[in-house]
């Protein structure tokens, strides 16, 4: 298993780049494709973007990402201590619609489960907690 | 993100290059806003931009529902692998004219 990486960083959208970086560089070292690349870095843009509008509406706080590869999986968690929130419940968006019906907004988390193998939520020790998981 | 634009009387192609995500998806917004009025056929040239997030696919879903209510259409064209699956993950592929 690799050494878990981590990333503590304020859950701010100005911090988003860095979060990329980050996910990018962990999986590159495993020869990913772009495709697979780009799927795991834009799941974390859904979430971290989910965490930065609305984790700590009172103010500052911080977010934190862990990211490991075992097994040719790449696991990455997202931390947060803001707002108990799991967006996984929301039912997801009618992508049968047509252009005209479609909403704008709810297209995010289900994309982030299309783009991964596993998506969890979990809030432990007073955080939220979201994993991916995906076959490299 | 880069953008570059084209525009053929009532037609625009826009060559986006780079990545469109959240930071980057209110700047493509603003061009579209500024150089549709009066335009009827709209591509989108994808050849150099396989990244589109959901804050990039709003911004398609709002220029495509302008451009149908002015009787025009869009077309996405040069679509990657990595979009042409975000585009029929979320069923869009069969909303916007995909090349």
């Amino acid at each position: 298993m690799s050494e878990e990486q981590v990333l503590r960083i304020p859950a701010e959208l100005e911090r988003m780049d860095e979060v990329l970086d980050f996910v990018g560089s962990l999986v590159d070292a495993y020869g990913v494709t772009p495709q697979t690349r780009t799927q795991l870095r834009m799941a974390m843009e859904e979430l971290y973007v989910n965490v930065a509008h609305y984790a700590y509406p009172a103010g500052d706080g911080w977010a934190e990402i862990r990211g490991s590869v075992d097994d040719g999986v790449a696991t990455f968690k997202l931390i947060d201590a803001g707002t108990p929130f799991d967006p996984l419940a929301k039912p997801d968006p009618d992508v049968t619609l047509s252009g005209e019906e479609r909403e704008i907004g709810g297209l995010g988390i289900y994309m982030v489960k299309s783009m991964v193998d596993e998506v969890e939520y979990a809030y432990e020790d007073g955080c939220n907690q979201l994993t991916i998981r995906k076959q490299l | 993100m880069q953008l570059t634009t084209e525009k053929n009387g009532t037609e625009l192609t826009v060559h986006v290059s780079g990545e469109v995500n959240t930071q980057t998806a209110p700047e493509l917004a603003n061009l579209l806003n500024e150089e549709l009025p009066g335009v009827q056929a709209l591509m989108l040239d994808f050849a150099e931009c396989d990244y589109v997030s959901s804050a990039g696919l709003r911004v398609l879903l709002n220029t495509y529902k302008q451009m149908s209510a002015s009787g025009g259409f869009m077309n996405l064209d040069n679509v990657g692998e990595s979009l042409l699956d975000v585009l029929q993950n979320t069923g869009l592929d069969v909303v916007f004219g995909v090349q």
